[in-house]
């Protein structure tokens, strides 16, 4: 257990590693940079937008200037955004109750949503309710987010106005009732293509449990069809779908980036959109390494979780 | 992709068999369709309109749908929807094609090295990989395309190194687990060079499912150009795409929702198309999947 | 006129003397309009003023953009303020300093600023001459990433006579600096003493002015909250909160405003193509507000296709700005020939009229002998009349008048191929150092009130050529240089007037950009909101922040 818990946690640094070199390298081989944002600034002239660059380092080699910020990474000094000169990881803190917000109630109604339709479908299989899941599925799958957003935004707020347009709650008035209000639509959007992997996933699944020869032995013990689906198909199927979990963080995390953008949510996507607008480099590689260590822990907690349910599962 | 010979030996099923299965998957007949009529619309649908996409047109702007000739109405500079969203699709088309010819590329090439070497090498190979996937592709995109001069050319190698990495991983345990079957041991005491078994003897058995992965790469290229075209950093206009034609939309959302409707509907018909059939597609070549 | 404050209100003698404009008169400024008021009511309700930017640098001295400065109106105070007449009011200045009442010597070289000596910090520090000199050294110091050093580098041996009197010499005379010292905000002395790295304080996140409201909290991506000093010496503030909110769409900020999230919206303001509706809107006010900017085409004269001026002038008169206004900005903006905003003491309402005609271009291209080839594109001693123009990627109000352009000048036989980039990089060295071939950028050439634009014309401010400033259009002429020279040391605004004039002429005739339109733009608030008052010498709405109220 000790020994794949560190072969798994060396594995994870080498991929940070890598990831912030593929980062890095982006942001500081680019044109441009964080002193384009005051060109128009009455006043300001080249040569002294390229003293305070230089005060704050940005004229060094690039690869200074990486092993200075990795230097500053293991210490636990994230650096500081060159907007406000705030801690970075401050910054992150201050955006991530949104994004997790978003991410938490849409997969809330996507597991929900998600595993009932799997099942229901795997166990009327080919039945029109399947077929019609089957098919809804794919085409959730190919609506692109941001545009469903839209979408829902002319029907939902512009033509009907049950439903906020955009941002979190309503200033001045931070009720719960307020949150949900402005949360509904987002992560329903947000939910959409989520219930459609989660359905085809727990369908797969389900189908694979339900011939497997224990449920047809407590089939055979007499127990009613019902009592065998929650009990025997439905716990065992899960269990992958933990481990589904934690591979689509990624996606899941992208996918609140896109939604935050059309609902003006202020969470880390819109945190990621500005600071690219402001090429805020300490910003922009917090979030990058951000993501990744939390996709990292996802998929580390699904093995660890799986294995603990599954005692089929041993890890070496 | 097309050209590739079909498998002739180990998992996959003969050519006609996959042929029958894969017609016999009605979604995958319909998605087929939609591609080739999308397809076939917009190569011929720009001769066939009155209009000419980049033509200006300020007293007409804002018409909407079904306004004399202007089918899908007109966009905010008086150009017709129609024509600029039949030009779009051979962009968004081609970007997205093009897209998953390289990244389809890049990603056997690694899958295949990484599979059959295994080791070290193997190993870093597909811990790139695995760096590649751990953090959301859509933040790697957009931090390439903000600093990047946007041209479509650009934006396909763009949307291609944040997408060869499925490939990539599939190709790789495919290979893994062929390596080590009787047809490539045999070769190997053949003598024959790791190239050749790699790219002639491995390669075709893996077809299947880089066939498979390069229809949903394309379907998934085309949703990433749409996104960063709508967020400004894609395609440059005056060259219209189904992405930056959604560009602005939102701000019209109130007074002319046609202009996010039309493109938005051509995308999601077009990803669906590849969807169903990349879908049709992976039962079609699984042995194992019944279809009765 | 109960309404303002027996300090603020500036006297008849004080208004006719006030420096650096001349058209006297109107004695109280517009600002201050509106209707009785009592003058010690205590502040209630809240105002919500929406921005599409967010403001992050609270200290002003640091580079920062437009935006911040919405939040400076409201905690710090300049010396003197300058209103929409263009005329300045005093603030921490007991008067504002003028060569008649003898703050300024009649050389321009020595300024004396008596200051008020009532003011407190918002923690209740006195506020003294001491931090007037610290403000005006901070700007000045290298080890400081100074938003702006031209101007106060000219200052010299600034003494503290008495707390309440600063004074000190100009090292040349240097009109402008009045209205440099009018966006100047004073910072108090003491929250820096100590401090080691003055670019990171705990200031920058927590500011102590003067002004109207105080700092309470800012919920980073969202919210700045402030609350009212109710010990403020000017006007107001008439109302408990001010909060700062950042809405990154403006078509969501139009929606909110439309909603009533927010009660006012401010900058980037409600788009042209929302103000039919807004207008209708109930309970709502929309203001159509003259702002200082001037859109223009930017034609870099270092690329050869520019240098002959019979393009320059074939391309403006291929230019429909008619149409262009009419159509996409629906008709809003204001037409102009000029830089110099048309509010502008100094405005030149006399310059020969754009005429939109493709005929008169393609005969000044004739006769300048650019000839058509082969592809329709015209052609001169193998030279091309093709050209990019690049502006920010995304702004699509401004791709859309870039595709409409290319149509006009495509009729002349000038391709002209759209190049857009990401703003990082657009604003970058490619503007900066003079790469772009043409752009439509729209800039705000003055400082405040003041006539100079030495910064952006000046043969010494080529960065492309190591000077020091935005002159990218790479505009050489020495009687512009004579002139701008000419018209920073002249200190009465009647007398000033001529040299500015006639470089608006020669601008108009040599034509290094190609000018289209001065901005229009639509703040909006609630009704029962008073006192939002657009003024074209500030670069956001909120300068007199403090004047706002319910009724």
């Amino acid at each position: 257990m000790l020994r794949f818990l560190l072969g798994r946690l060396g594995q994870s640094l080498i991929l940070l590693f890598i990831v912030s070199l593929i980062g890095f390298s982006v942001l500081l081989l680019a044109p441009g940079g964080p002193m384009s944002q005051f060109a128009l600034t009455p006043g300001i002239s080249k040569a002294e937008l390229d003293k305070i660059a230089a005060q704050m380092g940005l004229d060094r080699p690039i690869l200074v200037q990486y092993a200075d910020w990795l230097w500053g990474l293991v210490r636990g000094d994230w650096g500081n955004s060159f907007r406000d000169g705030r801690p970075v990881l401050e910054i992150i803190g201050g955006h991530l109750f949104a994004t997790l917000l978003l991410m938490g109630s849409s997969t809330v109604i996507a597991v929900g949503l998600g595993t009932w339709i799997g099942i229901k479908g795997a166990v009327k299989r080919y039945s029109m309710f399947d077929y019609a899941a089957t098919v809804g599925a794919m085409i959730a799958l190919s609506i692109p987010t941001f545009w469903f957003g839209l979408v829902s935004i002319y029907i939902f707020s512009l033509r009907l106005g049950w439903l906020p347009a955009g941002n979190m709650f309503t200033i001045g008035d931070q009720t719960v009732l307020d949150y949900l209000h402005h949360l509904i639509m987002p992560s329903m959007v947000l939910a959409l293509v989520n219930v459609a992997i989660w359905s085809r996933y727990m369908r797969t699944a389900t189908l694979e449990v339900i011939n497997q020869d224990f449920v047809k032995t407590a089939r055979a013990k007499g127990l009613s069809p019902r009592r065998v689906l929650m009990k025997h198909v439905v716990g065992n199927a899960l269990i992958p779908m933990i481990t589904l979990a934690g591979l689509q963080l990624p996606t899941l995390l992208g996918g609140a980036l896109v939604t935050e953008t059309v609902f003006t949510w202020p969470g880390m996507g819109r945190l990621f959109l500005d600071s690219l607008g402001y090429s805020d480099y300490p910003v922009i590689m917090g979030l990058l390494m951000f993501s990744a260590i939390l996709v990292i822990i996802g998929n580390l907690a699904a093995d660890l979780i799986t294995a603990f349910v599954d005692p089929r599962i041993r890890l070496a | 992709m097309t050209e590739l010979p079909l498998p002739t030996y180990g998992t996959a099923p003969p050519r006609n068999r996959t042929l029958r299965r894969f017609l016999r998957h009605r979604l995958a007949v319909v998605g087929l369709a939609i591609i080739v009529i999308l397809t076939v619309a917009c190569i011929v649908g720009p001769w066939l309109l009155p209009y000419d996409q980049l033509y200006i047109d300020l007293r007409a702007r804002f018409a909407p749908p079904m306004t004399g000739a202007h089918i899908f109405g007109t966009d905010p500079l008086g150009r017709d929807i129609a024509a600029r969203l039949f030009m779009a699709g051979r962009v968004s088309l081609l970007v997205g094609f093009m897209a998953m010819v390289i990244s389809t590329i890049v990603g056997t090439f690694v899958g295949v090295v990484a599979g059959y070497h295994g080791g070290r090498l193997g190993a870093v190979l597909m811990r790139i990989v695995d760096g590649f996937l751990s953090f959301p592709a859509i933040f790697l995109l957009l931090t390439l395309a903000a600093f990047v001069k946007p041209s479509p050319f650009m934006i396909t190698v763009i949307i291609a190194v944040t997408s060869w990495m499925q490939v990539a991983r599939v190709v790789e345990a495919e290979v893994r687990s062929l390596r080590e079957r009787d047809f490539i041991l045999a070769a190997r005491m053949l003598g024959l060079s790791s190239s050749h078994i790699m790219f002639r003897e491995l390669l075709p058995n893996v077809a299947g499912p880089i066939i498979v992965s390069a229809t949903l790469t394309i379907a998934n290229a085309i949703l990433l150009e749409a996104y960063i075209s709508f967020l400004g950093y894609g395609i440059q206009p005056p060259l219209p795409s189904w992405g930056n034609m959604l560009n602005g939309a939102q701000q019209y959302l109130a007074t002319a929702p046609w202009l996010a409707i039309v493109p938005g509907v051509a995308i999601t018909l077009a990803v669906t198309g590849f969807n169903f059939v990349g879908d049709g597609l992976r039962d079609a070549l699984d042995a194992r999947s019944d279809l009765s | 006129m109960s309404d303002v404050p027996a300090s603020f209100r500036p006297t008849r003698r004080q208004t006719l003397g006030l420096f650096g404009l001349g058209a006297a008169g109107l004695v109280i400024p517009q600002a201050f309009g509106g209707v009785a008021f009592a003058q010690d009511a205590a502040p209630k309700g809240q105002i919500v003023l929406g921005f599409s930017q967010e403001p992050t640098v609270f200290n002003p001295h640091l580079l920062h953009i437009e935006v911040d400065e919405g939040v400076y109106f409201a905690i710090f105070d300049p010396l003197f303020g300058v209103d929409a007449e263009g005329k300045f009011y005093p603030l921490l200045a007991a008067e504002v300093p003028t060569v008649e009442n003898g703050g300024i010597s009649a050389d321009g070289l020595t300024w004396k600023v008596k200051l008020r000596d009532d003011v407190k910090w918002h923690d209740g520090t006195p506020f003294t001459a001491e931090d007037v000199k610290f403000t005006l050294e901070l700007l000045v110091n290298p080890d400081f990433r100074s938003w702006r050093r031209a101007g106060h580098e000219l200052v010299q041996e600034l003494t503290v006579v008495s707390p309440t009197e600063i004074s000190w010499k100009m090292s040349a005379p240097y009109a402008p600096y009045a209205s440099i010292l009018a966006s100047t905000f004073i910072v108090p002395k003491h929250a820096f003493d100590g401090q080691a790295d003055l670019n990171a304080t705990p200031f920058n996140n927590a500011p102590i002015g003067t002004g109207p409201f105080k700092w309470v909290k800012r919920v980073a991506g969202d919210y700045i909250e402030m609350e009212a000093n109710t010990d403020y010496v000017g006007d107001g503030p008439y109302v408990e909160k001010l909060i700062i909110k950042y809405i990154p769409d403006m078509t969501v900020l139009y929606t909110q405003f439309k909603t009533g999230d927010i009660d006012v919206i401010g900058l980037q303001w409600i788009t042209a193509d929302h103000y039919d509706e807004a207008k209708a809107l109930p309970d709502r006010v929309v203001i159509k507000a003259p702002n200082p900017t001037v859109e223009s085409i930017g034609l870099n004269l270092g690329k050869p296709v520019f240098q002959d001026k019979a393009v320059r002038q074939a391309l403006y008169a291929a230019l429909d700005k008619t149409t262009l206004i009419d159509a996409l900005y629906y008709g809003l903006p204001l037409p102009t020939e000029s830089y110099m905003p048309q509010q502008s003491f100094y405005y030149n309402p006399d310059l020969p009229k754009h005429e939109f005609s493709t005929e008169k271009a393609n005969a000044i291209l004739d006769e300048a002998g650019w000839v058509k080839g082969g592809d329709g594109i015209r052609e001169k001693d193998g030279v091309r009349l093709a050209f990019t123009n690049s502006t920010t990627a995304g702004n699509h109000l401004r791709e859309q008048a870039q595709q409409f352009i290319q149509q006009t000048f495509a009729e002349i036989g000038a391709e002209m191929t759209i190049h857009n980039l990401p703003p990082a990089v657009m604003w970058g060295d490619y503007w900066m150092l003079s790469q772009y071939d043409s752009t439509i950028v729209g800039i705000a050439f003055l400082t405040g009130p003041d006539p100079d634009t030495a910064d952006y014309f000046s043969s010494k401010s080529i960065s492309a050529k190591g000077g020091a400033g935005q002159n990218t259009f790479q505009w050489e002429n020495e009687d512009v240089d004579r002139l701008l020279a000419e018209g920073a040391k002249i200190f009465v605004p009647e007398e000033r007037k001529v040299p500015y004039l006639e470089l608006q002429e020669l601008a108009r005739e040599e034509l290094p950009f190609l000018p289209m339109f001065q901005y229009t733009v639509l703040p909006g608030t609630k009704t029962g909101i008073e006192g939002l008052v657009p003024n074209v010498n500030v670069r956001v709405d909120s300068w007199n922040v403090g004047s706002w109220r319910w009724v």
